[in-house]
C-alpha cells in the first residue's frame, strides 16, 4: 500500500512539474555516464561522499548498460518517472542528448553536463569537464619536450571516431606538432575496445616502430595497450604519453616503461556535479556573469582540472585531484551561483 | 592437368593460393611484413580467431548456426579472470572452470534446440542475451585486472622465435578437430546430420546427441578463445567476443563452407583466418583510412562466397 | 539453403491462411496475440504495483515514443522474414537513410519533406541492392546481408567521417517531443498507421499474398506465375524503407542523424529486430506473417525493459532478463502449437 501512495504522490508530483524551489534534503540525484566505462567509476564514491557530506536524499550512479545513447534515453526518462530530480549527465552525444536533457528539465530538474559537453543551447546550467583538446595539447606537449633534440616522429592512438571529443584531439596534437617542429606520422583511431587495440596497435608498432619517436594516446584503451605493447618490445627509445589513471598506465610511469599520462578529475566532477545540483534546486541559480570558459560545444564550462603525471608524482596523482577539487569548490558559490 | 583440375576442387586451394600470393605481395611492398615480430603479432591474432572460426564452424557444420559465440567467449573470459581475481584461483583450474563454464553454455545451446525444435538461430539469439547479460551483471562492465602473472607471461612468451606460446592450444584444437571430422565416428556424424539429418537419423546416427556435441564443441572453443584473449591482453575485459560474429562467419565462409551444412574443411577455414588476419594488418601496414576496414571485410565476404558458388558451378558442369 | 532446424518441419503449423472457422474465437484464444495481449496486461499490472511511476503520464509518453522505434525495426525485419530470408543489414540501413536525410538538408538545402522522402528512398535503394544480390547469387540472404551491413556502414563512416548531422530544421525535435492528447507520442501514431499498412498489404492486396505465397514456397509460387525474384527484391526495399522510418523517428527523438544511433555496424538493432518478429509467431522459414503480433511483441519488450529499468534492479540484468524472456515465449509458442496440432488430430 506504501507503494502505492508513493506512486500515487510521485504521479501527482509529476503532473504538477516539480519546481527547483524544493527544500534541498529531498535531493534525489542521479549522476548518469554514457555507458559502462572505467573512467566513471569514481563517480559512484563521489556521488556516496557528496549525499553523506551534504546530507542529500541521494546522489546516485545510474549507469546505461550499454554506451548507446537510446540506452541512456531510456535510463534518464525511467529515473526522471521514479522521482529522480537532479541530473549529473555525460552526454551521449552532444547534439542528439539535448532533447532528453530538455524533457528533463522541463519537469524543473536541474541538469549538468560532466566529463563531456552538450552543444548550445542546452538546458544545462553549465558543463563540468576536462578540456579535451587542451589536455591532448599539453600531453602532446610533455611528450615533444621528452623526445629531446633530433627527429620527432609522433603516431596518435585515439579512440571512437563517433565521439565528437576524438576530432578535437586529433586537431590538438597536430596542433601542439606543428608549434614544436613535429610531425604526426599516423593516426589511428576507432579502438576504444580492446581487442582491436591490442591488434592494430601491435600491428602498427610491428611494422613502424623505427619510424617513430613518439606515441600519445589519447583515450584510455589504447594508452593501456599502448603502454603494455612498449613493454613487451622492451624500447626505451620510444617515448610515449598516456592519458587517465589505469593501473597499468600508472606502473608503466613508475618502471620507465612511458614518460607520463594526463590525468583528468572524475572524482572531482561527480562531487562537483552533485554538489551544484543540490544548490540549484535549494533555489541557487547561475551567475550570468560568471566566468566560464567556453570549448568548441559550449561557452559555459568549467573545467575540472588536468595534470601532467610522471614518475616524480605517479603515487600521489589521487591528492593532486583532491586539491584540484578543493580548489574549484572553496570558491565556487561566489563564482558561479547567485544564492538568495 | 588433371591433377591441377583435382586440387583446384578442393576446398583449401583456393585459399592457399590466396595466402601465398597476399604474403608475395605485402611482403614485396613492405619490407617489415616478414619481420620476426610482425610475424609474431600476425601469430597471435590467428591463434584467437581460429578458435573463433572454429566455434561458428563446427555449428555450420551441422546445418546451423551459433550467434552466441561471442557471448560464451565473454563469459569464460570474465570467469576466468574474475575466479583468479576474487577467488583467487591459480591459473590452471581457473581455465578449466571457464572452460566447463563454456562447454556447459554450449551444451545448453544444443539441448534446448533439440528438444524445443525450435531455430538454432532463435535459440543461441535468446542464450546471447542470457550469456551476454549474466556477465554484464557479474561485472557492471567493469573489467577484472587480477590477472596474475603467471598468465601474463604466458600471453607473451614464444616458444621458438616469433612463434607465440598462444599458438599452442589453438593449434592442438586445429589438430584434434581435423582428426574427429576425418577419422572419428563422431566427425562423420556431425556431418551426415548436416548434409541430411533425416537421414542420418534413419541410418541409426543419434541425431541429438550428435546436435548436443556439436554445441558443446562449440561452446568449448569459444570459451578457449576468451581465455587466451585474457592471456593476450592481460585483463578480463567484459567486451571480449561482442565483435566476434562477423568474424566467426567470415573465415568459415571463405573456407568455402556450405551454410546449409555438411561440408566442412578445418585447413581451408584455419587458412581463411589467415587471410583475414593478413588483410586486416596490411591496411594497417599501408596506413590505409581505418574508416574503409569494413567495408574491405565486407567485400571479402561477398567475393569469397561469390568464388565458391562460382567454383560449385564449374565443379557440377565437369562432372557432368 | 534454410536457416531453420529441419527438425522444425515435422508438421506442427496450423493452417497458414487465417482461422475462418467455426472454432475462430476459441482459436483466437489459443493466438500467440492473444497470449501477447495478455502477458502485457499482467505485467503492466505488477509494473504498476511495484515501481512508482510507471503509469505516470512521462512513462507512458516515453513507453509509446520508445516501443514505437522498437516496432518499425521489428516490422522491417519482419518484411524480409516474410521470404524465409533475414536482414542483418537492418540498422545499417536505416542509419545509412537517416544520414541521407540529413545531408540532403544540411549540405543540399532540400527541403525537409523532400530530405525524408529521398532519405526513405534510400533505405529502399540499399534493400535493393541486398534482394537483388539474393536472387542473382542464389546465396542465403544471411550471409550477403552480414556482409553489405560491414559495405554500407563502413561506406557512411567513410563518407561523414562519422559527423552528424546537427543542423536540422526544429520541426524534427518539435515532432519528437510533441504529446497528443497528453501522453502519446506521434511517433507511435506513425507506427500504428505504418502496421495497418502493411496488415493491408498481406491480407488485402494481390502483392502482399504474392509476396507470402513466394515465401511460402517459391517453387510452388514460381509455377503458378509469380515472379518470385521480384518478389524477393521488393521484400527487400519494402525492409530498407522501413529501416529508413524506424532511423528517421531517432533523429526526430533526438534532434540530430548520428552515425552511432545503431551502434557499431548498426549491430544494436538486431535484437529487437528479432525480438518483435519472433515473439509475434512471423515464422523464420518464411510464408507466414503476423503484424498485430510484432507489434504486440515489440510492444512487450519495451514494456519490460521499461518494467526492469522502474524496478531497480539493476540495469546489468535486464539483458538477461530479456533473453530468457524470448526463450520462454518461443517456448510456450511451441507448447500452443503442439496442443492446437493435436487437437487437430482428435
Amino acid at each position: 500500500m506504501k507503494t502505492l501512495n508513493r506512486s500515487v504522490a510521485a504521479i501527482a508530483l509529476l503532473c504538477a512539474g516539480v519546481t527547483a524551489a524544493g527544500a534541498a534534503d529531498d535531493s534525489t540525484l542521479a549522476l548518469v555516464p554514457g555507458g559502462p566505462h572505467p573512467y566513471f567509476a569514481a563517480w559512484e564514491q563521489a556521488g556516496l561522499d557528496a549525499a553523506a557530506d551534504l546530507g542529500l536524499g541521494e546522489a546516485t550512479y545510474k549507469i546505461p548498460q550499454k554506451w548507446e545513447l537510446a540506452q541512456q534515453n531510456q535510463l534518464l526518462e525511467s529515473l526522471l518517472s521514479q522521482g529522480y530530480n537532479g541530473f549529473l549527465i555525460f552526454p551521449g552525444d552532444p547534439v542528439g542528448a539535448v532533447s532528453t536533457a530538455e524533457e528533463l528539465a522541463g519537469f524543473g530538474a536541474p541538469v549538468i553536463a560532466g566529463a563531456g559537453c552538450y552543444k548550445d543551447p542546452s538546458p544545462a546550467a553549465f558543463c563540468l569537464g576536462t578540456d579535451t583538446g587542451k589536455s591532448a595539447y599539453l600531453g602532446a606537449k610533455e611528450l615533444i619536450k621528452a623526445m629531446g633534440d633530433g627527429e620527432k616522429r609522433i603516431v596518435h592512438f585515439t579512440g571512437f571516431l563517433v565521439d565528437p571529443n576524438t576530432q578535437l584531439r586529433i586537431d590538438a596534437v597536430v596542433q601542439a606538432a606543428e608549434e614544436e617542429g613535429a610531425t604526426v606520422v599516423q593516426v589511428i583511431a576507432d579502438i576504444d575496445a580492446p581487442e582491436p587495440a591490442e591488434e592494430k596497435i601491435n600491428a602498427y608498432l610491428a611494422a613502424h616502430a623505427d619510424e617513430v619517436d613518439g606515441i600519445i594516446a589519447t583515450a584510455w584503451v589504447p594508452a593501456v595497450v599502448a603502454a603494455n605493447a612498449l613493454r613487451r618490445m622492451g624500447d626505451d627509445r620510444i617515448h610515449m604519453v598516456g592519458i587517465d589513471h589505469d593501473e597499468a598506465v600508472i606502473n608503466a610511469i613508475k618502471d620507465g616503461v612511458i614518460d607520463g599520462t594526463m590525468i583528468q578529475n572524475p572524482y572531482g566532477q561527480g562531487y562537483i556535479g552533485a554538489y551544484a545540483l543540490d544548490k540549484l534546486r535549494s533555489g541557487c541559480t547561475v551567475k550570468d556573469d560568471a566566468p566560464f570558459g567556453s570549448n568548441a560545444l559550449t561557452t559555459k564550462f568549467i573545467d575540472s582540472g588536468t595534470a601532467y603525471v610522471d614518475a616524480s608524482n605517479a603515487d600521489s596523482y589521487l591528492d593532486t585531484m583532491r586539491a584540484e577539487t578543493d580548489k574549484i569548490l572553496a570558491d565556487f558559490d561566489a563564482t558561479y551561483l547567485n544564492c538568495e | 592437368m588433371q591433377q591441377i583440375s583435382r586440387l583446384s576442387r578442393t576446398d583449401w586451394f583456393g585459399p592457399l593460393l590466396a595466402t601465398v600470393l597476399a604474403i608475395a605481395i605485402i611482403g614485396s611492398l613492405s619490407k617489415n611484413f616478414l619481420s620476426p615480430y610482425n610475424i609474431q603479432i600476425l601469430l597471435l591474432a590467428i591463434a584467437v580467431n581460429a578458435l573463433i572460426a572454429f566455434a561458428q564452424m563446427i555449428i555450420i557444420a551441422i546445418g546451423q548456426m551459433n550467434l552466441s559465440v561471442g557471448a560464451i567467449g565473454g563469459l569464460a573470459a570474465i570467469s576466468f579472470a574474475g575466479m583468479m581475481e576474487v577467488w583467487g584461483l591459480p591459473a590452471l583450474p581457473a581455465a578449466l572452470l571457464a572452460l566447463v563454464i563454456g562447454l556447459l553454455c554450449g551444451v545448453l545451446n544444443g539441448v534446448l534446440v533439440r528438444i524445443t525444435g525450435i531455430s538454432a538461430f532463435v535459440i543461441t539469439l535468446a542464450t546471447l542475451s542470457i550469456y551476454k547479460g549474466i556477465n554484464l551483471g557479474i561485472t557492471e562492465a567493469q573489467p577484472f585486472y587480477g590477472v596474475p602473472a603467471a598468465v601474463k607471461a604466458f600471453g607473451a612468451a614464444t616458444i621458438l622465435g616469433p612463434i607465440p606460446w598462444l599458438l599452442a592450444p589453438t593449434i592442438a584444437a586445429t589438430v584434434a578437430l581435423w582428426y574427429m571430422l576425418r577419422r572419428l565416428p563422431v566427425g562423420r556424424f556431425i556431418l551426415a546430420v548436416g548434409s541430411n539429418d533425416h537421414a542420418a537419423g534413419l541410418s541409426g546416427i543419434s541425431v541429438g546427441a550428435t546436435v548436443v556435441i556439436a554445441h558443446g564443441i562449440s561452446g568449448f572453443l569459444a570459451a578457449l578463445a576468451g581465455i587466451l584473449v585474457v592471456a593476450r591482453l592481460q585483463i578480463g575485459q567484459p567486451s571480449i567476443g561482442d565483435d566476434w560474429l562477423i568474424l566467426s562467419f567470415a573465415a568459415p565462409v571463405i573456407g568455402g563452407a556450405v551454410l546449409a551444412g555438411g561440408h566442412v574443411s578445418v585447413t581451408a577455414t584455419a587458412l581463411g583466418v589467415v587471410i583475414v588476419a593478413i588483410i586486416t594488418q596490411a591496411l594497417v601496414l599501408f596506413s590505409i583510412d581505418p574508416f574503409l576496414v569494413q567495408v574491405v571485410l565486407g567485400a571479402l565476404i561477398l567475393a569469397a562466397v561469390g568464388l565458391n558458388k562460382l567454383r560449385a558451378r564449374d565443379t557440377a558442369k565437369g562432372s557432368l | 539453403m534454410t536457416l531453420q532446424d529441419a527438425t522444425y518441419s515435422s508438421g506442427t503449423d496450423d493452417s497458414p491462411l487465417g482461422p475462418r472457422t467455426g472454432l475462430s474465437r476459441s482459436r483466437f484464444f489459443l493466438s500467440n496475440e492473444f497470449g501477447l495481449i495478455l502477458l502485457i496486461a499482467i505485467f503492466a499490472i505488477i509494473f504498476g504495483f511495484a515501481t512508482k511511476g510507471f503509469f505516470s503520464p512521462f512513462n507512458l509518453f516515453a513507453l509509446g515514443r520508445n516501443s514505437a522505434v522498437n516496432i518499425m525495426i521489428g516490422l522491417s525485419m519482419m518484411s524480409v522474414i516474410v521470404t524465409g530470408g533475414l536482414n542483418l543489414a537492418v540498422g545499417a540501413m536505416g542509419v545509412c537513410a537517416a544520414m541521407v536525410c540529413g545531408w540532403m538538408i544540411e549540405s543540399l538545402g532540400i527541403p525537409w519533406p523532400l530530405a525524408i522522402a529521398g532519405g526513405l528512398a534510400f533505405g529502399a535503394l540499399l534493400g535493393w541492392i541486398n534482394g537483388w544480390t539474393v536472387v542473382r547469387t542464389g546465396l542465403h540472404s544471411f550471409i550477403i546481408t552480414l556482409a553489405t551491413m560491414s559495405i554500407f556502414f563502413g561506406v557512411m563512416i567513410f563518407l561523414t567521417k562519422a559527423e552528424a548531422f546537427r543542423e536540422l530544421p526544429p520541426v524534427f525535435t518539435e515532432f519528437g517531443r510533441a504529446r497528443v492528447l497528453g501522453y502519446v507520442s506521434p511517433l507511435l501514431l506513425v507506427t500504428l498507421v505504418v502496421a495497418v499498412l502493411l496488415a493491408w498489404l498481406y491480407r488485402g492486396t494481390v502483392l502482399g499474398r504474392e509476396m507470402l505465397a513466394a515465401g511460402a514456397s517459391p517453387a510452388a509460387a514460381e509455377l503458378s506465375g509469380i515472379r518470385v525474384g521480384r518478389m524477393v527484391i521488393l521484400c527487400h526495399m519494402l525492409s530498407g524503407a522501413l529501416a529508413g522510418i524506424a532511423a528517421l523517428m531517432l533523429v526526430a527523438r533526438n534532434g540530430a542523424a548520428i552515425p552511432s544511433m545503431a551502434g557499431q555496424l548498426g549491430q544494436d538493432w538486431l535484437l529487437p529486430a528479432f525480438l518483435g518478429p519472433v515473439l509475434g509467431g512471423t515464422l523464420l522459414q518464411g510464408g507466414k506473417v503476423s503484424v498485430l503480433g510484432t507489434v504486440l511483441g515489440a510492444f512487450l519488450v519495451t514494456m519490460l525493459t521499461s518494467g526492469l529499468l522502474m524496478l531497480q534492479i539493476g540495469a546489468f540484468w535486464v539483458q538477461s532478463f530479456l533473453g530468457l524472456m524470448l526463450l520462454v515465449a518461443v517456448l510456450l509458442d511451441k507448447a500452443r502449437r503442439s496442443y492446437l496440432a493435436r487437437r487437430n488430430l482428435a
